[in-house]
């Protein structure tokens, strides 16, 4: 077995210390004066709101960026980082939030990547591939080392991560929101390994913004608002109450009041719909779905399963290639947006940055995007400003969306704050059928429970709702019923009170009962 | 007509194509490594005229090809680590960057060609070699076994290239900075040294692709001699796939073709010149446009890198 | 992209893009005496080099010899501009000196015709002249463009007969480059030439397409010679590729537009040479006279205009060389009429 790969050297990792670790990006003080400890064995959480600063803490050890201030020891012993090789070297490893495979080379290839061969010139990608096959056996992560990463699931491509840091020998893992894109039983497998890790002495510290992740699956947990460590304690005795305390600054809504809404009429009716991918395939092979007045409709699936195809079908923003729409009794299988917002549906669109606003426009602007040829917008040919700039003001105040000024570009405000303003702009026309599409996605828990908020207000009031989100806890919080999507089909339609995690999880994995 | 298809014609098709293949591979094997790491360099064609004159005035001025031929590898290196600083480390946009690389290298071999050489004159550069007991076969022999030190460089760079593009630690480096360069950086692997690497190998390269037709295949230096090759090169990188083999065979096809079309022309075949003068091309681009694999194309094409914009 | 990267590398490529618009654009040729009204005032654009070895070349020489003859920088002044095969390009440096007072601005190429016509009214002091063409655009109610060209079939004729004579294989390759203007009538006139004296011999034609492409030049010449040529010619400045071929295989060669005998001493039989020294002398004769235009030139045998010009290194057959000479003489005298 080749050697040269295998705890590179380094002397076991005991202890990692972080102190006084300060880090600035223009504008932003990302990392304000953090202490943070961990020792071998524990599985540390690192928790906070996004935007808290968990990532960039991390970037810090793993060397890829360097801390304005404060030091890092490993084992005592202070030590510098310029690059990710120091770290690697030292028996850190880290997997980021988004994968960092080359989807184009094989699993052995990416494991290979950087690493010195022990052959003169050529690679040794066999030895590789034989070390692959123990480490993944010793640790229960299932996967081919021939198969090219294109080919693999999001879940076998984080279990490729793994193995990869595993590989370069680390003892120190840094798992950052590691769920966000896993199915309930794969996320079920990820603990079992991670708990197999740190048993057998690893370092684990998994970074996640979930509660009842943090609370299954750490041993201490740390939280960090706004860049400042608010505290760090034993996951033992700790509750989802006060973690949230801690977290948001105040307490959070356990759970929503959702008062029993007779479902009226069937204001959207998808039938049978197909659309192409922007890789060519069918993302949809026909969808058939139907909300009623008064309801929400929510879709639950793992990332990159149809869902914004179908949003962006039901936006007008992607042509239907077999199938029909129906909004409010009107055929509008090939209407544009317009005609779309003309027959009362509105949409909250995944890519906020990309379709539903204009990010160089400041806030008044965006906030008549879609109505600035009615009035009171427009008088004649021309804009009226000052009906604009009223009404823009008074729903912003409406909707708290903190913004310094009306003509502050759009780019300058946070995500729960566009996506606020979003909210704002498309509820205002009082819609009988409003999309949303990943509402809450990137949004502080703050603005998060405001928009759930709203959002039921409007069931009370009758829109019916289709919400599409790859947040299982959002799906179950709000929606009166839950469909699943799994490969541009529906694997099945079920009452939210009569359903169970489980059920939705088999269901998002593919899995068709009986 | 009907003597077109003889022995002899093939073989003539045959050398010919060869030959003008010749500075095509150079240029476009430099230009996979460089587009493979995720730099398109269309600055090519102004590093070919500068390798040409500059190895062909070192050669002429100090009588040796040898010396010639480096001094088009090492200005090659220059300009390739030009290209590379604007590129990746000011990260200016590559395509504009590399067609103000081409006219730079036109405009300053121009003005070096006037202020020192003036007029057209000729050198007489490296000769042909044959090959021992291969070079003895009939017809084959003289077809393939018989050409200067460059040319058999030139395909020897073929499998070389591809060894090294899938066989070898850098090779793999080269392949990943191009299709996700986050995640070399995340594993320690310098991106920024990756790409300067393969742009400076690029620019070697196509130096020496310049000198190939100064000091082996024409023999002179001439104003603007490369014509467009260079660019004609880069389309050859995209049309082979990002494939060495690929490229290769896009070099031959075009050069077979094109010699091909001269020997229709000097049979007298009844076709407009026109037509026949853009046969090579249509040709080229059906055949690889059909046959094109772009599951090689480096997603970070023309794409700087910058830490932390994931 | 951070602001002041963004910046850095933006000058960075006005710079690279600045440096190589500079370069090939050349100054004035001859020091700039101090203004004097009696200083003659000529600049020139050229599609190629002005030492391409071929028709910008010619052209170069002529307006030396015309300075010197004149009494030196003092008296002419010549300026020019090189490597615009672009035609925007070149109708801007048309357009600039003229502004800028040139007395005479000559627009060296069949593809600036346009240009020029658009150009000339604009500036009624200023006299132009165009070539190759025969089209002064008086039609059109300009008088200030003068227009040139060369017979070019007349000399292409005459090394036709020699080629016939000096060729063992009765096979002759002509390398084009292309099927139009100055080009084809050369090979035209050579054509007839070879059939006039061997009618069973066989002219081969290969186009190139360019101008400038010398490796599919020097191919061409290859491939011409596989086919049993003996005997080549060309035109335009991408032949050296064919030439040097020529050398190689020792096929002989004949030059054209400009005397090639230097690249090759030992094939290249004889160049037609143009001339345009006679012609230049009368515009500006006619120009400082007040007559800015109007009139047409043609270089022939018969004004002086060709030369055949013979390689001293190469010994031609007497017989050959008489038969030149006779043909030479035809074509004068009107005996020999060659087709255009
Ligand atoms: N490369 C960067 N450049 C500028 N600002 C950044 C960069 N990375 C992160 N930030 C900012 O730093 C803050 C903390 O971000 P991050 O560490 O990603 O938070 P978390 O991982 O907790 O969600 C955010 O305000 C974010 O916008
Ligand atoms: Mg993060």
């Amino acid at each position: 077995m080749s050697e040269t790969v295998a705890n590179n050297g380094h002397k076991k990792l005991q202890e990692v210390q972080m102190v006084g670790i300060v880090k600035r990006f223009p504008g932003v003080l990302a990392n304000d004066h953090v202490d943070f400890d961990v020792h071998a064995g524990e599985i540390h959480a690192l928790l906070g709101e996004n935007g808290a600063g968990k990532s960039t803490l991390m970037r810090q050890l793993y060397g890829l960026y360097r801390p304005d201030e404060g030091k890092i020891l490993i084992n005592g012993q202070e030590r510098l980082f310029y690059s990710p090789e120091d770290a690697i070297e030292a028996g850190i490893g880290m997997i980021h939030q988004h994968f960092m495979l080359v989807p184009s080379l094989t699993v052995t290839e990416n494991v290979a990547l950087g690493l010195k061969s022990t052959r003169l010139f050529a690679l040794d990608l066999d030895k590789v591939e034989r070390r692959i096959v123990d480490l993944s056996e010793q640790y229960g992560l299932k996967i081919d080392p021939k198969a090219y990463i294109w080919q693999l699931a999001v879940g076998e491509q984080q279990r490729v991560e793994i193995v990869k840091a595993l590989y370069r020998g680390a003892d120190l893992l840094i798992l950052d929101e590691p769920t966000a894109v896993l199915t309930p039983q794969e996320v079920e497998d990820l603990f079992k390994t991670l708990h197999q890790m740190a048993q057998v002495g690893h370092t684990l510290i998994f970074i996640s913004h979930k509660l009842y992740e943090v609370l299954s699956i750490s041993s201490r947990i740390t939280v960090l608002r706004d860049g400042r460590v608010v505290g760090s304690r034993p996951t033992e005795g700790a509750t989802r109450a006060s973690l949230a305390q801690m977290m948001v600054g105040r307490p959070i809504i356990q759970q929503y009041d959702r008062p029993a809404v007779v479902a009226g009429e069937m204001c959207l009716d998808i039938q049978d719909i197909y659309t192409k991918s922007d890789r060519g395939g069918d993302a949809l092979k026909g969808v058939s779905l139907s909300v009623h007045a008064g309801e929400i409709l929510g879709l639950a699936g793992v990332s990159g399963n149809g869902q914004r195809e179908l949003a962006e079908c039901l936006g007008g923003l992607r042509p239907v290639r077999q199938g029909k729409v129906i909004l409010n009794g009107k055929d509008v299988t090939r209407a544009s947006p317009r005609e779309r917002i003309a027959a009362g549906q509105s949409y909250i669109p995944e890519e906020r940055m990309r379709e539903g606003a204009i990010k160089e426009f400041s806030v008044a602007d965006n906030f008549v995007l879609e109505d600035h040829g009615k009035s009171p917008y427009a008088r004649g040919i021309f804009l009226n400003l000052n009906a604009i700039r009223s009404q823009a003001r008074s729903v912003i105040d409406a909707y708290n969306v903190k913004t310094p000024s009306l003509d502050t570009p759009l780019k300058n405000l946070s995500g729960g704050n566009i996506q606020k303003l979003i909210l704002a702009r498309e509820l205002s026309r009082h819609p009988k059928v409003l999309v949303a599409s990943q509402p809450t996605r990137g949004v502080d828990i703050g603005a998060t429970e405001y928009i759930h908020l709203r959002l039921l207000e409007q069931r009370q009031t009758g829109t019916a709702t289709l919400l599409i989100s790859e947040d299982l806890d959002e799906i179950r919080a709000l929606s009166d019923r839950i469909a699943v999507i799994y490969e541009g089909k529906i694997m099945g339609i079920v009452y939210n009170s009569e359903t169970t995690l489980e059920q939705l999880g088999l269901m998002m994995a593919g899995v068709t009962e009986k | 007509m009907s003597d077109l298809f003889t022995l002899s014609v093939l073989m003539g098709i045959i050398v010919s194509g060869i030959r003008l293949a010749t500075p095509y591979l150079f240029a476009a094997i430099g230009e996979t490594f460089a587009q493979t790491s995720g730099v398109l360099n269309l600055g090519v064609e102004g590093i070919m005229l500068m390798g040409a004159f500059s190895g062909f005035y070192i050669a002429s001025t100090t009588g040796s090809l040898w010396l010639g031929l480096l001094t088009a590898a090492v200005v090659g290196i220059l300009m390739g680590l030009l290209m590379a600083l604007v590129s990746v480390t000011l990260q200016a946009e590559q395509g504009i960057s590399g067609i103000g690389l081409s006219l730079f290298g036109l405009g300053l071999s121009s003005l070096l060609f006037e202020k020192t050489i003036v007029s057209v004159v000729a050198i007489s550069g490296f000769q042909p070699i044959r090959i021992p007991i291969l070079g003895n076969i009939p017809y084959i022999g003289d077809a393939l076994f018989d050409h200067s030190i460059l040319v058999y460089a030139a395909f020897l760079l073929v499998p070389l290239s591809i060894y090294v593009l899938n066989h070898t630690p850098i090779g793999l480096k080269i392949r990943a900075v191009g299709q996700n360069p986050q995640a070399a950086d995340s594993l320690g692997i310098s991106v920024a040294k990756i790409r300067y690497l393969t742009v400076s190998f690029g620019g070697m390269m196509a130096g020496i692709a310049g000198a190939s037709l100064s000091l082996a295949l024409i023999d002179l230096f001439q104003e603007n001699m490369t014509n467009g090759m260079g660019y004609i090169a880069v389309a050859l990188v995209y049309f082979g796939g990002w494939n060495p083999l690929g490229v290769l065979g896009g070099s031959l096809l075009f050069s077979f073709v094109n010699a091909f079309q001269l020997w229709l022309q000097v049979k007298g075949v009844q076709i407009p010149s026109n037509i026949a003068l853009m046969m090579p091309y249509v040709l080229t681009i059906v055949a690889l446009a059909f046959a094109a694999n772009r599951a090689r194309q480096p997603t970070a094409l023309d794409k700087p890198f910058e830490r932390g914009e994931s | 992209m951070k602001p002041v990267v963004f910046r850095v590398s933006l000058l960075a490529v006005i710079a690279t893009m600045l440096l190589a618009a500079c370069a090939p654009a050349a100054a004035p040729a001859t020091p700039t005496a101090a203004a004097s009204a009696s200083v003659f005032k000529i600049a020139v654009v050229f599609p190629s080099a002005h030492n391409d070895a071929a028709f910008s070349q010619s052209m170069y020489e002529a307006l030396l010899t015309v300075q010197k003859d004149m009494g030196g920088p003092s008296k002419v002044e010549i300026a020019y501009s090189e490597n615009l095969f672009n035609v925007p390009d070149a109708a801007a440096a048309i357009r600039d000196y003229a502004s800028k007072g040139y007395n005479l601005v000559i627009a060296h190429g069949s593809q600036y015709g346009t240009s020029l016509e658009q150009i000339a009214p604009d500036f009624p002091k200023t006299a132009f002249a165009w070539g190759t063409s025969l089209d002064t655009f008086q039609e059109a109610g300009i008088n200030n463009v003068f227009a040139y060209q060369a017979d070019a079939e007349q000399g292409g004729y005459v090394q036709g007969v020699m080629a016939a004579m000096l060729s063992k294989s009765g096979v002759i390759g002509i390398t084009g480059p292309v099927e139009a203007g100055d080009a084809k009538l050369y090979v035209d006139g050579f054509k007839q030439g070879v059939l006039a004296t061997k009618p069973n011999d066989k002219v081969n034609i290969t186009y190139t397409g360019s101008f400038s492409d010398v490796s599919l030049m020097a191919a061409a010449a290859t491939t011409q010679i596989q086919n049993g040529a003996d005997v080549l010619t060309g035109s335009s400045q991408s032949v050296v590729g064919a030439i040097g071929v020529c050398k190689d295989k020792n096929v002989l060669w004949f030059g054209q537009q400009w005397d090639q005998a230097s690249l090759a001493p030992s094939i290249v039989v004889s160049s037609q040479v143009y001339d345009w020294v006679p012609t230049l002398e009368d515009m500006i004769a006619l120009v400082q006279k007040g007559v800015l235009g109007g009139k047409g030139y043609t270089l022939t045998f018969a004004n002086k205009g060709l030369v055949i010009q013979y390689n001293p290194s190469y010994t031609v057959p007497a017989d050959v060389k008489s038969a030149a000479d006779a043909a030479t003489q035809g074509i004068i005298d009107g005996k020999i009429t060659v087709q255009p």
